[in-house]
């Protein structure tokens, strides 16, 4: 052995030429290795694979004229985007490879945007420079961001459309839960466009708490504030027995009692359900609140909080006070000041006040507040921030009491503390807050939420959308959000308008609501007889709803007072409602209208104009359209709805002149004949 | 018969291109031998005569050599990577993730220059140790080690030099640190820091103040310097060996030893 391994050096190394020889080979072998990894790339066996792949197909020479060799890569200097994804990722935009499941050669799905302009990383994240998948697609070391979760692709489209999309329902549920649940209350978030997310939970102010409830409640919401309304916004802070006692001694003792709350009524709460159920159905409280029924099925509008047993939480009193003003205790609440009698108000306040559930306060008993208790109390609510969302007469709302989120789509992987057995990828991170935020280290304070798996995703998506690039983006490809406005309208009618809360359901000048319809333009729309008539008496234009405008039993003079303001302030400047007659019309016109509306354009799909023959459930009804809508407004509107009423779902059916003006003028004849065959029967 | 490949490169010698590039004619006597290196601008640095021991492995361990030949690596790699690299905010970073996934044989251009330029901080400090064991620093080479010194210095700030270019996080922390370490001077820490980065902190001058040492400056330098070491290496009477030194300085250290001993 010995030996051959001995002539075997001689052989190779004997002499210094051989030696020589021998090393400049191994020499050349192993400058070979650089351009043989060169050759076998990943991306070259990719391609082969596609172009074996599309061999076979019917239009296979098609896709070998689009398909190019070498590396691809999509540059956008703007964006600061070079993507060669699209080397390995050679299908994308071949629309016949329909039926092709196997990537990298799957083919993109339909979007509004052309991937030639918006490159891969700006909405799946990688690193778009990178040709091999392990770098394109995963963290690594020197790329931190790996491929965005499919389920969180949304984010993306939220770091360009500031507002909502047809298309991104889960960011914009998750956009809408930022605001909603509080988040922003606690944790600042900035927007690129200087402005911040403003809550739209409006919690309640504590500063006269002991007016409208007892301590007991208070002890028992703080402990599970769920176990009072599976809905309620309010978190668990998950507080000791001590603490939720000291913290209710607190507000109780903090509280002062407000003017006017302590009225009693002339009627004692009546204890009439089916008088009280009717009132409550009448005065469409549904709308805005929410019961849970027997089944454990919350139903209801989620405006206002949740009455399932509101009778084991309010003050009967407070109850009657509030029933017939809410402003009194809290001027900008966004309930309607109805204007109920005694009696209604006494119906009301007994079928409410029925809602109990016995077991809520059944094991809350607690003795009379110490001071010292009061003073733990005081300090534990400043600890916790209540403040931060309530107000508290004493105690400020403390600032930057959370961490800022304003760019934690982009917070760098090394800067996280993860959990055991987690995943470390930043959505799993965020998400893992959210759905536990206390388990990420002893002493945190954010309070444990009760979202479902889907908001805690949808959350996830909204904040991913926050980061450097949707700060850093070229203005012009920013979609900015239509500007949340604080419009307010002036004198008496306006005071009147926020006295009825019109705003906690309608969007006027782009302030309000939108449970009911926009009225910017109502003025230019609306006969003023008909809207004299509505007030008096609410009916439905939609009968497949089931929410309408409540009655608000206003006064003639207040009826004239908002009529008079509507009509004059109102009013579209491209619509001028005294152009058309709203009568008067050629029957010849009239009948080429009716059969162009059953016709030409079968408007009865959506419409009823004859309740006998026509189903159409989807738009309003337009039996007495004629008496209601002017005629210059139909007119517009058969022209160009989307004009009018941006976002509205009736079609925009370019209709010629006439056609518009026929049918306008077959719609203004309608004046509720219907009302007259009713009669006759 | 056949030629040999001996007797071919005979015939080049003999043609008059060859002679008129290298002047000295053929033959291998020690005149010949010796106008051969002299007459040569690239080896006329270099000793005209080296004695065959001299070259063996144990004498050097080839540890000037092997530097040299990293420091040619670095340079021959180093050109083609300046021809794929902008020193630029925006850029620098960007191009070197385009080294690593366009460019035909980027990564394997961009290893090799990463790894030479290491193996030569290693080898000079071999280096270094070698000539300092065998006291090869002694007269009349005290002036080459000091040029030896000073190339040390050019070494290592051409590795600090580079470590910026990528622009990437570690490289951009490491200047930021090395860079207040020279702020700790006192008096002048500030205006050397400032000198340094252009700048108060580590951004597009830095980056280019360092791209510039690295490229250009600092390369001239070691370029100059390693010509004067090696032109002081045949001053100085060639390679180090015990021998070569003068007779009263042997003495002077064979008296030095046995005093130890005696001790």
């Amino acid at each position: 052995m010995k030996e051959k391994l001995r002539s075997l050096w001689q052989k190779l190394f004997g002499d210094s030429m051989r030696a020589f020889g021998v090393v400049s080979l191994v020499f050349l072998a192993s400058m070979a290795i650089a351009p043989a990894k060169n050759f076998f790339s990943e991306w070259r066996h990719y391609q082969h694979g596609y172009l074996s792949m599309i061999r076979n197909r019917s239009e296979a020479n098609t896709l070998r004229r689009h398909f190019q060799g070498g590396i691809q890569q999509i540059w956008l200097p703007d964006l600061g985007v070079v993507d060669r994804c699209t080397s390995c990722h050679v299908g994308l935009k071949e629309p016949t490879l329909t039926d092709v499941a196997q990537q990298p050669y799957r083919k993109h799905p339909v979007i509004p945007h052309n991937l030639d302009q918006f490159g891969c990383t700006v909405c799946h994240r990688g690193q778009g420079a990178a040709t091999t998948v392990a770098e394109a697609h995963s963290s690594t070391l020197a790329w931190e961001q790996p491929i965005l979760p499919a389920k969180f692709v949304e984010s993306s489209c939220g770091q360009c459309h500031r507002g909502s999309l047809p298309g991104t329902p889960q960011l914009n549920l998750g956009r809408n839960l930022l605001s909603r649940s509080g988040c922003v209350h606690c944790h600042a978030v900035k927007l690129p466009d200087g402005s911040t997310v403003k809550a739209t939970d409006d919690p309640p102010s504590l500063s006269h708490i002991g007016d409208k409830t007892t301590r007991q409640w208070i002890y028992a919401w703080l402990k599970d504030p769920q176990a009072y309304a599976v809905t309620a916004t309010m978190p668990n802070f998950k507080l000791s027995d001590a603490d939720a006692r000291d913290i209710s001694a607190f507000l109780i003792a903090n509280s002062a009692p407000v003017a006017g709350d302590s009225v009693t009524l002339s009627a004692k709460p009546s204890n009439d359900p089916t008088a009280g159920a009717s009132l409550y159905g009448e005065s469409f409280c549904a709308s805005c609140h929410a019961v849970q029924n027997a089944a454990g099925n919350v139903v209801g509008g989620d405006v206002g909080p949740e009455l399932t047993r509101i009778g084991s939480k309010v003050k009967p009193e407070w109850l009657q006070a509030w029933v017939r003003n809410p402003r009194v205790y809290d001027p900008p609440t966004g309930m309607p000041h109805y204007r109920f009698n005694d009696a209604q108000v006494a119906t009301l306040t007994g079928f409410l006040l029925a809602k109990t559930d016995s077991d809520l306060l059944a094991n809350v008993h607690l003795d009379a507040a110490t001071p010292e208790q009061i003073a733990h109390g005081k300090r534990l609510v400043s600890d916790y921030g209540c403040a931060s969302c309530h107000e508290i007469a004493g105690i400020k709302k403390p600032e930057n009491f959370a961490p800022e989120l304003s760019r934690i789509g982009s917070k760098p992987i090394t800067q996280l503390i993860f959990l055991q057995g987690m995943q470390h990828t930043l959505p799993d991170y965020i998400a893992g807050k959210i759905k536990q935020p206390r388990a990420f280290a002893p002493g945190l304070k954010m309070p444990q939420y009760t979202f479902t798996p889907a908001q805690i995703d949808a959350l996830t998506t909204a904040l991913l959308s926050l980061n450097d690039r949707s700060y850093s983006l070229p203005p012009s490809l920013a979609v900015s959000a239509p500007p949340e406005s604080d419009y307010q309208p002036a004198g008496k009618a306006g005071k009147l308008m926020t006295d009825l809360a019109c705003f906690s359901c309608h969007r006027i000048n782009g302030h309000g609501g939108d449970m009911a319809p926009d009225l910017t333009w109502e003025g230019s729309s609306v006969q003023r007889e008909w809207l004299v008539q509505f007030f008096r008496n609410p009916g439905t234009l939609r009968p497949a709803l089931i929410r309408r405008m409540p009655k608000f039993n206003l006064t003639d003079g207040e009826i004239n007072e908002l009529t008079d303001y509507i009509m004059t302030v109102y009013q579209s400047p491209s619509v001028d409602r005294d152009s058309m007659p709203v009568s008067g019309y050629a029957q010849g016109q009239i009948e080429l209208g009716k059969q162009l509306y059953y016709g030409k354009y079968s408007c009865q799909g959506c419409h009823i104009v004859d309740t006998k023959t026509d189903k159409g459930y989807i738009g309003p009804t337009l039996t007495h359209v004629g008496s209601r809508l002017t005629a210059a407004w139909i007119y517009q509107w058969m022209k160009n709805p989307e004009a009018l009423r941006p976002g509205t779902i009736e079609p925009n059916r370019a209709m010629s002149d006439e056609d518009a003006r026929a049918l306008t003028a077959f719609l203004i004849s309608q004046k509720g004949g219907g009302q007259q065959e009713a009669a006759k029967k | 018969m056949a030629k040999t490949v001996d007797q071919y490169f005979d015939d080049l010698q003999q043609t008059r291109v060859w002679r008129s590039i290298f002047r000295s004619g053929t033959g291998s006597s020690t005149l010949k031998r010796a106008l051969a290196i002299q007459q040569n601008v690239f080896l006329h640095l270099f000793s005209t005569k080296v004695r065959t021991r001299m070259l063996s492995f144990s004498a050097t361990w080839y540890l000037g050599t092997l530097t040299l030949g990293t420091f040619l690596i670095l340079v021959a790699t180093g050109i083609p990577l300046m021809l794929y690299y902008h020193p630029s905010v925006p850029q620098a970073y960007a191009d070197t993730k385009d080294l690593q996934f366009v460019v035909s044989s980027g990564m394997f251009l961009r290893n090799l220059h990463r790894w030479s330029a290491h193996a030569m901080v290693f080898l000079v400090f071999a280096h270094m140790f070698k000539v300092f064991y065998r006291g090869a620093y002694r007269t009349p080479r005290e002036f080459n080690w000091v040029i030896g010194v000073v190339l040390l210095l050019i070494t290592l700030l051409l590795s600090y030099t580079g470590y910026l270019l990528p622009w990437d996080q570690l490289a951009y922390w490491a200047i930021t640190v090395g860079s207040n370490i020279a702020s700790a001077v006192p008096l002048v820490g500030e205006k050397i820091h400032f000198l340094l980065l252009g700048g108060n902190a580590v951004n597009a001058n830095a980056l280019l103040r360092f791209y510039v040492l690295h490229c250009m400056i600092l390369p001239l330098a070691a370029i100059f310097f390693v010509a004067i070491h090696f032109w002081r290496i045949r001053k100085d009477g060639g390679l180090y060996s015990h021998a070569s030194e003068p007779a009263t300085l042997r003495a002077a250290s064979k008296d030095a030893a046995a005093a130890t001993e005696a001790q």
